[in-house]
């Protein structure tokens, strides 16, 4: 279990409304700083410059959905070392597995309840090595 | 019945070898038939031996011998008179015993020939010369007389006639003249003559009676064998009338079956077709009729119905279904069908002709494609907005934003309640369509159910709250472990959880149980509601089943939690059902099969709500 505290979360997210919702979660319930990324083509950049500790990746999103964004993070060496989250409504369960195995830690599933968001987040941050 | 009556009548004899037919073997019954002709001639035999006795009698009377004619004549009718009782007798016989009967004769005949013998061996001696030769020509008419009598068994005319001769022989030699003496030397050898006369006339009676024998055999075989050849003919008469039945039948089902039905030659050219493929292509039956079917009916494809495809199939030998089957329309729209091909095969192997069957799916697919697209929408665009609108009043109802004023308070609360109910309901909907298009997939653990049930219950308490009802269970329960999908499990015990609560008297108790019976643990969840009103119990567990529509916007529910509950424990080998719980209320149950069990310590369970 890691002993550093969560606490910068990015969230690559293209419904504004979601995005405010999970930074008012996340900031005023978890008490984290977070960047929000609303273009998943400009994520990696975007991520590499704000240095999470931990990454949430919506699943479908136009342009690039979340599983493609996954493997990009993968094959960058400022990124490849990143947890990962998914947030996704349609969790398909075989691809799930897939990218469980290639590294993510985990998916929480939408809708989620904003005020159990953070702790969910650190639950699974726990079980990092 | 009617072939005995036929040979009966063929043979009208007063007597026959024997009415009871067919007795014994054809040699038995030859033999038979011989007999029975020595004792139809046995009468006619008395009667000469009784013409011939009077006229002898009258011809070479003499006073002197009067007490030894009157003597013969005793004797003779004596012999007659027996002959004649073993004719009544040999009429009326019982038994088959041919050799006894023809022994009979035999004797009978032995004693006629030796009446005679002994009558020329007396009277010869004393009469003149012209009476003595009347009496030799007597005694010889009477030996040859004795042939057609006799000759059906050649050695009962010999015995006949040895009767007569040798006495006769003896005292012509003895007491004629030298003419006589020299016709006594030529007696033996009419004997003889005579005997190979009867001998061969036997044998042709004998070939007579066997060659009626045969044919009567024949004609009974034959009359055998025409009721048989009649049988066969219309047992055929049947079965044609069968075959046109079912024909008439098939092609009453191919008239009005829905599904199109076509017949193809082995080179593809449509033979016959049904109005439903008329209806399908679009075709009137004379415009395809003769016409290449691949040409006409399927488009020109690399995969699909092609000429490569047809000259595989044919030789396969085989049915073939295609179930995604591009045909095109007489109007040239393309539709998508789903055809069965079955070569028929004659007894050579050869395929003389191809039925296929199949109907239009282009809307079925179409609808399925519709489904897909709703079900993905319900997933993903109904619960995008969703999130946010729930989120957003959670956020607000959290507190994190600061206080709220009271009103504003209880519409927000109302507002979330209200949307978790829309996400219940989109979610059950999304689950009971997965499960009944079988595309739902479970994944199965190995759980302690006592600590899921705890865990479960926790996770309960502030729905049951709501209600003020209490969720009660043991703190000692068994020690179980099931095989199952831990989050679907959660699933069916909140939901049954859920419905108990809503359903149970403000203050109450919800008890939950769990017990051991044999190598299957029974979960029960207890209320003191009202119980299950009789009409609703047999769809308790049918889709958007509830007792009372009003019940919906009282209660929340979408109806299809106990449909859901039902399949997703069925998917794991259990069941579910529900009773009456004494002194009230309703037990809802579900059973799973028991992987290894521990009964109940003293240990409290981690989880176990008071």
């Amino acid at each position: 279990m890691t002993t550093k505290p969560l606490e910068r979360v990015c969230y690559v997210e293209d419904d504004e409304d979601i995005q405010r919702i999970v930074r008012m979660s996340l900031e005023r319930v978890g008490k984290m700083t977070v960047e929000i990324v609303g273009d998943p083509m400009v994520a990696v950049e975007a991520i590499i410059r704000f240095k999470p500790d931990l990454v949430m990746l919506d699943w479908m999103m136009p342009g690039m959905d979340g599983p493609t964004l996954f493997r990009k993070l993968k094959e960058e060496p400022q990124t490849k070392n990143l947890p990962v989250i998914f947030i996704t409504a349609k969790a398909a369960s075989a691809e799930l597995a897939e990218l469980r195995s290639l590294g993510a830690l985990g998916a929480i599933s939408k809708p989620f309840a904003p005020k159990d968001l953070p702790d969910q987040l650190r639950a699974l941050w726990n079980t990092l090595p | 019945m009617s072939t005995q009556a036929a040979h009966t009548t063929a043979y009208p004899d007063e007597v026959v070898a024997t009415d009871r037919e067919p007795a014994g073997d054809p040699e038995h019954r030859v033999l038979a038939d011989r007999v029975a002709h020595l004792y139809r001639q046995s009468n006619l035999g008395i009667l000469l031996t009784l013409i011939v006795g009077v006229i002898v009698s009258v011809e070479l009377w003499v006073p002197a011998y009067r007490d030894v004619t009157i003597m013969w004549w005793l004797i003779t009718i004596s012999i007659s008179a027996a002959r004649y009782a073993l004719y009544r007798s040999y009429l009326q016989r019982a038994d088959t015993d041919e050799q006894k009967w023809l022994r009979w004769m035999a004797i009978g005949a032995l004693a006629a020939g030796v009446n005679w013998g002994i009558a020329g061996a007396v009277f010869f001696p004393s009469h003149s010369n012209n009476q003595q030769v009347l009496l030799a020509f007597i005694l010889a008419g009477l030996i040859s007389g004795g042939i057609p009598v006799f000759s059906s068994v050649w050695w009962t005319y010999a015995l006949y006639a040895a009767g007569i001769t040798l006495p006769f022989a003896y005292v012509l030699a003895a007491f004629g003249n030298h003419m006589f003496a020299q016709l006594a030397m030529l007696v033996p050898v009419f004997y003889v003559a005579n005997v190979a006369i009867a001998y061969r006339l036997d044998k042709v009676f004998s070939g007579g009676f066997k060659a009626r024998e045969d044919y009567t055999r024949i004609a009974r075989e034959q009359d055998a064998m025409n009721a048989q050849i009649e049988e066969q003919l219309q047992e055929l008469l049947n079965a044609r009338r069968e075959v046109e039945a079912s024909g008439r039948k098939l092609t009453l089902f191919a008239e009005r079956a829905p599904i199109a039905v076509l017949e193809f030659d082995p080179n593809a050219t449509v033979l016959e077709m049904n109005p439903a493929a008329e209806n399908l292509f679009g075709y009137a039956i004379g415009e395809l009729i003769g016409r290449n079917g691949l040409q006409m009916l399927f488009p020109v494809d690399e995969f699909g119905v092609n000429d490569s495809w047809w000259r595989d199939f044919v030789s396969g030998v085989r049915p073939a279904t295609l179930d995604r089957l591009r045909c095109v329309r007489r109007d040239g729209l393309e539709i998508m069908c789903e055809f069965t091909f079955t070569p028929l095969v004659n007894d050579e192997g050869d395929v003389i002709s191809i039925i296929a069957q199949g109907r239009d799916i282009t809307q079925e697919l179409e609808a399925e494609r519709l489904k897909k697209e709703f079900t993905s929408t319900l997933s993903h665009e109904l619960r995008t907005p969703l999130t946010s609108i729930i989120g957003s009043l959670q956020l607000i109802n959290s507190g994190v934003l600061g206080d709220l004023e009271k009103d504003v308070a209880e519409l927000t609360t109302i507002a979330e309640r209200n949307g978790q109910r829309l996400l219940d309901l989109i979610n059950d909907l999304l689950d009971i369509e997965k499960i009944e298009s079988g595309k739902f997939e479970l994944s199965p653990e190995i759980i302690s159910l006592d600590s899921l049930l705890g865990d479960t219950l926790v996770l309960n308490k502030s729905f049951a709250d709501r209600y003020n009802v209490r969720l009660a269970m043991d703190d000692r329960l068994p020690q179980v472990k099931v095989e199952a999908d831990p989050k679907r499990l959660v699933q069916v015990v909140t939901n049954l959880l859920s419905n108990a609560a809503k359903f149970s008297p403000e203050g109450g108790a919800v008890d939950v149980t769990l017990e051991l019976l044999g190598d299957r643990v029974r979960i029960s969840i207890h209320d003191r509601g009202p119980g299950i009103p009789q009409e609703f119990r047999s769809r308790i567990f049918s889709r958007f089943a509830q007792a009372d529509s009003t019940a919906t916007r009282q209660k929340g529910g979408t109806g299809l939690g106990l449909a859901i509950c039902k399949r997703l424990i069925e998917m794991m080998h259990g069941s579910i059902g529900f009773e009456n719980r004494p002194g009230g209320g309703t037990t809802f149950y579900f059973e799973l099969p028991v992987l290894e069990a521990k009964a109940a310590s003293a240990m409290p369970q981690q989880g176990a709500v008071q």
